[in-house]
């Protein structure tokens, strides 16, 4: 069965595809920062209950009191991202969903036992005492799984030639895990997340009076940005050497804006490297941005290319209506706006 | 088709989008109402100066964040998740128009997460002039999302304008938005209310918390006006088609009207209950009863909205299947199989037959249908129907009733479904009908003595064949009711109907006489017909033997309504029992002249094809309490009758008491169809394009079958639909004439009926059943032989009675037509099933022959050779009639 004949047949769109593409990364970005920091922040802390125990009380507590925000800004920075991928390619993660269906369903539940355990870790991290280790673990797990369900089905979504197995399987349980893409590229965002979680750690604790004990925290976060990019640039090769070779050699010398990317982030992850080394903190925010925008980039450019026999956003008609998204932006703005009033209210202090 | 189906069994058919729809909205509202509800509360703790109530705020506040935050927000995208898995079609067309709406609410939704943070996060933390203002924008945030949400839900019921020009606006600004809006509006504050009893039963102070329940009371009451004000006005600007499916065509929503109003009675009079003083357990249970009907409230305002928009999606749009509206016309020219693209088995095998039917059954129906499920469980809504059943309930669906979408593909696709209900999910085998053999049974021919006889008796029951349903403790629409007709001829050269001096009696053969052993018809006659004739007694008094009167207009004699039934006593089933009648002489008694004749009455009334349930007697005819009970519920369902529990109560009634009907005589109810076209206009939607078989699947005329009504001569190379069209036709013919009438019902039967004999709609002649019947003239043209190629005898009818085959006389007006032609659907010469000459002993007694009475002999009544043309009508072209090879 030609694949080509699977693919579902895209409605039309009311922009020019750039716009939607452009919010797309944008949102994707933004989405993916809130998740590192959770996912992130969440293992180390995981980590560090069961390792340091006691010792590590307050830092742990300082991440408990920001977890569940950590965990409403990805789920709502997921939403954008997930509403122009709809949009664009909403033909190809429909039906990648579909094929998954029960396992993409069970996030839903898989969500809300982890955001509550988040807050169980939190508002009772005091009263729970060597038992709060289950609720962080139970956390984090939970949010392991969905980050799996979401690379399982990023992962089948670019790959129409797999779809034919819905016809032995129509009951949502497939899951493409002989993929040899699937593992390294779940591990690169997990391992990204340590990286991040270590990173905010760094810029929470710099942004504080410096203490001693801050300056620890510092110095830690760092260590753990340092050890896991370390880890992740390996993985990161894994993650190429996984790909068909026609998708490796345009990372490799063959297409040149994947090359320029990969190099880029890769240069990216090396300087924030040599930079955490010295601590400069604002520096290697500043570089791990880049390289993360780098490799939102070249995901972009990896799904482009595995989905290039089959459609491009370029082929999706349109049928114009700007107006909507004029109002939309225009909403974005007021409401940029108004929540840097809002943050102002809440630093204002009692007199305010 | 699309896309590919996920397939479920018991968790099928919506149960997902029901389920997490109908949680999220309940707490979505609460998000939005317990927004304006916190910032008000908070307001009062200042004013009252209580810190006692700031406090009860802030936890108050804690469980808002907990349960909105968490579930509020997840099970928000949850209901994305479920609609994209479960109707990525309609998902998609939603996505691709409103993306930017969703974008903006999306922004919204940053904005309350922010700002309910910082409101819990600062609490007593920053002044409380800016605490208030976080409130507000809160509550402004969660209330746009509302909006911007609503517009596109309301879309799907009402999409208005963009139908047309696919403008983002036109289907925002849709019909229901407005009314939608103030509807949610009103909910969202009575939710605040509901929930705000939960956690303010847990204030410890007794003045505070009844000064709580008290206000929140009030939060329930005082929106509750304009929640029914905007319900009224939501109901109003809804299209009529989408009240009919509410009020008429899908009677299961109707409960759930019941539902949001006992939900919202709970509510309101909860919370008048809860403002009064009371034990603190007892407000903790109402509080907590409030809270569970609150979700039903809310869930039976969105099953009704859901089905209310049925067949659809998106209304006239998108079908539930996720079928497109526009695709419709090339899936049913090109088959569904090969239209879609999720699918297997692009064409029907005999081998993958049950596989294909499968995945129809999948892309069509399991979006609705689960299967062992709790959502329109498949299993129970097909139970007990045949193939044949299935399939003729899939032709018509979504013709006179428009709640489900038409199906959509081949004939044969069509009947691969059904095979796979049947034979797939129901693992069952049709049981088919058993092919009835002709039998050679011998005939008692009367004695005729040419010469000296000097009368000629000539007997025959008015119909070809009499059906009665056998269904009486349930409902009537025939019952045991011949009519036999005799006329006695003088012989001689001028010979004479004699209408003085003698008495006609008629008798049943043996074994006839105790049909009260056999059927039901006198234990429910009273119910049925409102009068109570003694057993074997008909409902004009007649019995199975007796004398016949006299019909002067008619100049025959008639015994009318002989309840005689196709059960003899030997337990066989026999539709054709003879009678023998006798003139005698009313003076002197003498015995004129004898012949017997046949009374046909049948059971083999095939309800049990569709209906459900088997044949009651040997296998092939009589109705088992299954079929009979399967109809009313259809009736009820499909009319809003309450006719199968009043059956269940011991009062069936006869289906003619509401539809009128020319031949039981009665005027049924001014507005109803009457009783034939009622019946074939309903039936003929679900039998389309079909042959003959469309008429034997009720009518007892099946070739194998045991009665074979239509039997006579026309039957050697014609079938029912030579004269009286084919099912379409002839439901249109009685529609047309009801519709002229100013009936209103004829309509819609009409809609989806295509005629075949007739070229238009317009070409077809009204008629009224039993008195507009084909004419004999119309293919006998000067009673000629017909023209094979030309000769129809569909769409010319009889102007009146006397112009009927059954009443019509020769020119003379003295002859009955059928005293010498034979019966309606046996004239001579007949082939009986039973007996090769059962319909012929009239002939064979007289003349010794199978031919019309006379043919070729004047002299069996006139007693000489007639040389001058006949009186009785042209007999030009007597030739044709040796054509006929005699049987």
């Amino acid at each position: 069965m030609n694949p080509q004949h699977l693919i579902p047949v895209a409605d039309t769109i009311p922009v020019h595809w750039g716009w939607l593409q452009f919010l797309l990364i944008l949102t994707f970005t933004l989405h993916l920062l809130a998740m590192n920091a959770m996912l992130g922040s969440g293992i180390i802390t995981l980590i560090r209950e069961f390792i340091q125990g006691d010792q590590s009380h307050q830092i742990n507590k300082e991440v408990s009191l920001k977890l569940p925000y950590t965990i409403a800004f990805t789920v709502n920075m997921g939403v954008a991202p997930l509403l122009f991928l709809q949009v664009l390619y909403g033909h190809f993660i429909y039906t990648s969903s579909i094929l998954m269906a029960v396992y993409w369903i069970s996030i839903i539940l898989v969500l809300i036992l982890a955001y509550y355990a988040a807050y169980i870790y939190d508002f009772k991290f005091d009263a729970l005492g060597e038992a709060r280790k289950i609720f962080i673990a139970l956390c984090v797990i939970l949010l392991l799984w969905t980050g799996f369900i979401f690379s399982n089905n990023m992962v089948l979504m670019i790959q129409p030639e797999k779809w034919t197995a819905y016809f032995r399987n129509p009951f949502g349980t497939l899951l493409n895990l002989k993929d040899p893409m699937l593992l390294p590229r779940y591990l690169h965002f997990v391992v990204a997340s340590v990286a991040v979680g270590g990173l905010c750690q760094a810029i929470v604790y710099t942004l504080r009076q410096s203490k001693q004990g801050n300056v620890d925290a510092v110095r830690s976060g760092l260590n753990w940005f340092s050890g896991a990019t370390c880890v992740q640039l390996a993985v990161g090769i894994w993650f190429l050497v996984s790909l068909p070779k026609d998708k490796m050699m345009l990372f490799m010398g063959q297409g040149t804006l994947h090359t320029t990317v990969l190099i880029l982030g890769i240069f990216g992850s090396i300087a924030a490297l040599i930079t955490a080394s010295k601590g400069r903190v604002w520096m290697t925010s500043a570089l791990t941005l880049a390289t993360i925008i780098a490799m939102v980039l070249a995901r972009d450019l990896l799904r482009a290319a595995f989905l290039t026999p089959y459609f491009s956003p370029a082929d999706l008609k349109v049928a114009p209506e700007y107006s909507p998204m004029v109002v939309f932006l225009v909403s974005f703005a007021a409401g940029i706006g108004i929540i840097v009033y809002m943050l102002k209210l809440a630093a204002s202090g009692k007199e305010g | 088709m699309n896309y590919p189906v996920w397939e479920l069994y018991t968790t099928g058919g919506g149960l997902f989008i029901a389920c997490i729809a109908v949680i999220h909205v309940y707490v979505a509202h609460f998000a939005v109402g317990g927004g304006l509800f916190l910032v008000w509360a908070e307001k009062r703790a200042y004013r009252q100066n209580s810190d006692p109530l700031l406090a009860y705020v802030k936890q108050h506040t804690k469980f808002f964040l907990l349960l909105t935050m968490v579930f509020g927000s997840i099970t928000g995208v949850g209901i994305w998740f479920t609609i994209s898995l479960l109707n990525p079609s309609a998902t998609s067309t939603l996505i691709h128009t409103f993306v930017f709406g969703w974008a903006t609410e999306w922004v919204c939704f940053l904005g309350e997460i922010v700002a309910l943070f910082i409101y819990f996060y600062t609490f007593g933390k920053i002044s409380r002039k800016n605490h208030l203002k976080i409130g507000w924008l809160y509550f402004i945030f969660a209330w746009l999302s509302l909006f911007l949400i609503n517009g596109i839900i309301d879309f799907m019921l009402t999409p208005g304008q963009w139908l047309q020009d696919k403008s983002f606006w036109s289907g925002f600004f849709n019909p229901s938005m407005w009314p939608a809006l103030a509807f949610r509006t009103a909910v969202a504050f009575m939710f605040a209310g509901v929930f705000g009893f939960l956690t303010s039963m847990f204030i410890k102070e007794k003045a505070l918390r009844d000064s709580m329940n008290r206000a929140c009371a009030l939060w329930i009451i005082i929106p509750f006006a304009l929640m029914v004000a905007s319900g009224y006005w939501y109901f109003s600007v809804l299209p009529d088609s989408v009240k009919l499916m509410v009020t008429q065509y899908s009677p299961e929503l109707l409960p759930y009207v019941n539902v949001m109003v006992a939900g919202g009675a709970v509510l309101f009079i909860g919370a008048v209950f809860l403002a009064l003083s009371l034990p603190l357990p007892v407000k903790k249970i109402t509080a907590f009863i409030i809270l569970i009907f609150g979700l039903v409230y809310m869930g039976g305002f969105e099953f009704l909205r859901e089905g209310g928009r049925r067949p659809y999606a998106i209304y006239n749009h998108t079908y539930a299947n996720a079928i497109k509206v526009t695709d419709q016309e090339q899936i049913n020219a090109k088959g569904f199989l090969a239209s879609a693209k999720w699918v297997f088995n692009r064409q029907i095998t005999p081998e993958n037959k049950l596989a294909a039917g499968r995945e129809l059954f999948r892309h069509q129906c399991s979006f609705c249908h689960s299967v062992g499920g709790p959502m329109k469980d498949i299993l129970k809504l097909t139970a007990g129907y045949s193939e044949f059943g299935i399939d003729s309930r899939l032709d018509g669906q979504g013709k006179v009733n428009p709640y489900m979408p038409p199906f959509m593909g081949t004939v044969a696709e069509r009947k691969a479904l059904a095979a796979y209900i049947v034979q797939g999910l129901h693992t069952r085998k049709d049981v088919p009908d058993i092919v009835v053999p002709a039998e050679d049974k011998p005939v008692d021919i009367p004695v005729f003595d040419p010469d000296e006889d000097e009368y000629v008796l000539l007997a025959w029951n008015n119909l070809g064949m009499h059906c009665i349903s056998d269904s009486d403790p349930y409902w009537v629409l025939l019952p045991p009711a011949n009519d036999l007709f005799a006329q006695v001829i003088r012989r001689g050269e001028l010979p004479e109907v004699v209408t003085q001096g003698v008495e006609i009696t008629y008798a049943v053969e043996k074994g006839f006489e105790n049909p009260s052993a056999h059927v039901k018809f006198w234990d429910h006659v009273k119910s049925n017909f409102g009068t109570q004739p003694e057993k074997n007694i008909g409902l004009s008094g007649n019995g199975l033997s007796g004398t016949m009167h006299l019909s002067q207009d008619l100049m025959a004699y008639e015994a009318s309504l002989i309840p005689v039934v196709p059960y003899p006593d030997d337990g066989s089933y026999n539709p054709y029992p003879t009678f023998t009648i006798e003139a005698r002489d009313k003076k002197t008694g003498k015995v004129l002249a004898k012949t017997r004749t046949v009374a046909p009455t049948a059971t083999e009334m095939g309800c049990k094809n569709c209906h459900g349930g088997q044949w009651r007697v040997n296998k092939v005819a009589g109705f088992t309490d299954e079929t009979s009970a399967n109809i009313l519920a259809l009736h009820d369902k499909n009319s809003g009758t309450t006719l199968l529990e009043m059956a269940e109560n011991g009062k069936p009634q006869l289906c003619q008491s509401c539809h009128a009907d020319p031949i039981l005589g009665t005027k049924g109810k001014p507005d109803l169809l009457n009783f034939p076209a009622a019946i074939h206009g309903w039936h003929a939607n679900f039998l389309s394009n079909r042959d003959t078989s469309a008429c034997y699947k009720c009518h007892p005329s099946r070739p194998d079958g045991p009665t074979q009504c239509l039997r006579g001569a026309h039957a050697n190379n014609l079938d029912c639909t030579f004269c009286h069209g084919y099912l379409e036709d002839h439901a249109l013919s009685l529609l047309k004439k009801e519709e002229e009438m100013g009936k209103p019902g004829a309509k819609r039967l009409m809609a989806h009926l295509t005629p075949r004999t007739a070229k238009s709609l317009e070409e077809i002649n009204p008629r009224t059943p039993w008195l507009n019947e084909p004419d004999c003239l119309n293919c006998h043209v000067d009673f000629e032989r017909p023209d094979i190629e030309t000769a129809s005898g569909f769409n010319r009818w009889t102007q009146g009675p006397e112009e009927l085959f059954r009443l019509r006389h020769e020119y003379t007006g003295t002859l009955m037509c059928q005293a010498c032609h034979g019966a309606t659907h046996a004239v001579y010469p007949a082939k009986n099933k039973l007996s090769p000459d059962l319909d012929n002993i009239q002939p064979l007694q007289y003349q010794k022959n199978r031919r019309p009475m006379g043919f070729k002999n004047c002299w069996v009544c006139h007693m000489v050779p007639m040389n001058i043309p006949p009186a009785h009508h042209p007999m030009r072209d007597m030739a044709f009639m040796e054509d006929i090879t005699e049987q």
